[in-house]
């Protein structure tokens, strides 16, 4: 039997430092790990509640970021309704991270449009933070996000945050407006006719719900993005984290351990990407 | 108020266009304000101008039974809107509302449909405008459905 350190199912602990509610859905949960606990934005890890069971989730914090882990979490099925119980204080396991993130520094020099759907904003949010992070480096940053709804739109204050910042643009638009909401009406695609890109020099990178990844791609597609400058993260079931179980296959790949991020190009061929 | 082919030449939809094609638009065009929550066009109005958003936003939705709007989408500067007005039986498919102070260039429909039949580079280049305007609509309205569906 393998002694605990070689064990590479079990988990880092972690003390659950703060809940943040995002929408009515959707909670940040602030984890402070018992070690140091380092990822690449785009990389995944396998969040667990002892005794209950674990779930794949992309951080939603800056990867510059050791000592303090952020990950949002959609209450969807059984093992994310009880994390949404669990209160400061709680023990969690941190497995991972585990992947292929985004090759950001394949991004320097470029423009980076980035649309995001619904809880995709999460690892988009990480991501974003590496890029503010490395801005000298970079031409441009856009994010168009919609959500369905204003409620439903999570991390309300990176938007202005993001606006405030030399280089970057942030829009968002809702699929079913309210009474308060005064901005853009419609999906997220809508938003693309309003940026301003050098498409040449530009990579876009996808992230939120199949049917919106799918759109989306297809609209940069027609906007004149090649399949290699379209970077997809597929959040498919990943399970073992290490491209053993076959949860998350996706024809030839493993996404859990040749991804989660793609480029169009790699995975076009496959039908089942949309799925 | 007139428009300026130097009023066309700042606008996205406009630039494969010749000076000399913008002059024909020009011709057949006024530039029109309109004030937060005016109505440019209901649902099911007769159009008669195809109108290019200048400045400011619009909401455009349809109506449904009991005098209630539903919002579906927001045009931003640069985009075509009331396109049927081009396309018999002219009767618009959706509303459309400004949400904050807005120009539009509105263009005769009538008359822009003369020079679509006269000269085939501008009857082209416009028809793929439209076009393009209505696909994107469609493909908006399929995510839309989909997104309600949750398929």
């Amino acid at each position: 039997m393998a002694s605990d350190t070689n064990n590479i199912y079990k988990p880092l602990q972690a003390t659950l430092e703060e809940v943040i509610e995002e929408s009515p859905l959707i909670k940040t949960f602030v984890l402070i790990p018992d070690e140091e606990f380092v990822f690449k934005t785009g990389q995944f890890i396998e969040l667990a509640v002892d005794g209950v069971g674990e779930a794949p989730f992309t951080p939603s914090s800056s990867p510059l970021v050791s000592d303090r882990l952020e990950v949002t979490v959609m209450k969807t099925g059984y093992v994310t309704g009880i994390m949404h119980e669990l209160k400061p204080g709680a023990h969690m396991g941190i497995r991972g991270p585990y992947g292929r993130g985004y090759p950001v520094s394949e991004f320097r020099g470029k423009e980076v449009l980035i649309l995001g759907g619904g809880c995709g904003l999460a690892p988009i949010r990480s991501l974003l933070f590496a890029l503010e992070h490395m801005k000298d480096d970079l031409e441009k940053v856009i994010l168009c996000y919609g959500s369905k709804t204003p409620a439903d739109c999570i991390y309300k204050p990176l938007f202005s945050r993001l606006n405030s910042i030399d280089k970057f643009e942030a829009y968002r638009t809702v699929d079913v407006t309210d009474d308060d909401w005064d901005g853009p009406v419609g999906v997220a695609t809508a938003l693309l006719d309003q940026v301003k890109v050098k498409i040449e020099n530009s990579v876009a990178v996808v992230c939120g719900p199949p049917i919106m990844m799918k759109f989306g791609t297809i609209r940069l597609l027609e906007m004149g993005y090649r399949d290699d400058q379209i970077y997809l993260s597929m959040e498919k079931n990943m399970s073992c984290g290490l491209g053993k179980c076959g949860h998350c296959m996706m024809g030839e790949f493993f996404v859990c351990k040749d991804g989660p991020v793609f480029t169009y190009r790699e995975i076009k061929h496959n039908p089942e990407i949309w799925k | 108020m007139k428009v300026e082919t130097n009023d066309l030449k700042q606008i996205r939809f406009f630039e494969k266009y010749t000076d000399e094609q913008l002059r024909t638009i020009a011709g057949i065009s006024s530039i029109r304000e309109f004030k937060v929550k005016e109505i440019i066009f209901e649902q099911y109005d007769e159009l008669s101008e195809v109108f290019v958003l200048l400045s400011g936003s619009l909401s455009l939705g349809i109506s449904l039974p009991k005098d209630k709007r539903i919002h579906l989408g927001t045009i931003t500067e640069g985009q075509l809107f009331s396109w049927s007005a081009v396309f018999q039986p002219y009767i618009s498919t959706a509303w459309v509302m400004a949400i904050t102070p807005a120009r539009v260039i509105a263009i005769d429909a009538k008359k822009l449909n003369a020079e679509i039949e006269m000269d085939c580079d501008f009857g082209f280049k416009t028809m793929s405008k439209i076009a393009q305007t209505i696909s994107q609509r469609l493909s908006d309205t399929r995510f839309q459905l989909m997104n309600q569906l949750s398929l």
